[in-house]
């Protein structure tokens, strides 16, 4: 299913190039749309770190970032918890870009690399019943398709989360 | 779970803080925080050493075994 998915995004990516280089789409549709992209993108690296700007790149209206979200519960409260990711996030590959502590929201970005320019990934918690439900969402900086690099790091925090209960 | 970690107790005993005992056992208050209430998944031998040294005291003192009553089984 996961190869099915990134081999349906291949073949996507393969057909729209094909459709604008052979239907030669007029030169002024094509700049505006390279314009517009190219903006797009050095803004979003721009504020990528900014947690302020959580509601435009997690929103599902923004179509230029690829988003994977995921919820799990903890039986430990939601302070502890917050606290407790930092402290994994600052030993792993990850990057603490930015934290509130009132509303327990964290910022963590994964570094750029030959395949990536990077995910950030936005983590907050919230107080229940039996202790706290943590809500993750990865989200590209730029790219309507992760290849599985959100789905990655969801899982390798859950494992760093993880082994991180074992003291 | 039925094993219990009585750490505050022993923290009472000793008159000694979570901050103080986190300092001399090179483990974070939050992950000290967290066995205090019995959550964490593992406790290796190295920590639990660490801790009795510091505390002066045994295992035992530490980690408790309850037996589930018939309602709870």
């Amino acid at each position: 299913m996961k190869y099915l998915k990134h081999t349906l995004a291949l073949v996507f990516l393969i057909i729209s190039t094909v459709f604008i280089t052979r239907y030669n789409l007029n030169d002024n549709i094509l700049k505006v749309f390279c314009l517009v992209t190219i903006s797009l993108f050095i803004f979003n690296l721009i504020f990528r770190k900014s947690l302020a700007l959580k509601k435009y790149f997690t929103s599902r209206y923004n179509v230029f970032t690829s988003k994977f979200r995921s919820e799990k519960v903890y039986d430990i409260s939601a302070e502890l918890m917050f606290e407790k990711i930092i402290e994994v996030i600052n030993n792993s590959n990850f990057k603490l870009a930015g934290t509130e502590s009132n509303n327990f929201s964290i910022l963590a970005t994964s570094s750029i690399s030959f395949s990536s320019w990077g995910e950030s990934l936005y983590i907050n918690f919230d107080n229940s019943k039996d202790g706290c439900v943590m809500r993750f969402c990865s989200v590209t900086l730029f790219g309507v398709y992760s290849w599985g690099k959100n789905e990655n790091n969801y899982h390798e925090i859950l494992k760093q989360i993880d082994d991180s209960l074992t003291i | 779970m039925p094993i219990i970690v009585n750490l505050d107790v022993m923290l009472a005993k000793r008159k000694m803080k979570l901050k103080e005992l986190s300092e001399k056992v090179g483990v974070s208050t939050v992950n000290l925080s967290i066995l205090k209430q019995g959550k964490v998944k593992a406790i290796r031998f190295s920590t639990l050493n660490a801790i009795c040294e510091v505390l002066n005291c045994r295992p035992g003192d530490i980690l408790e075994y309850a037996e589930k009553s018939e309602s709870e089984i």
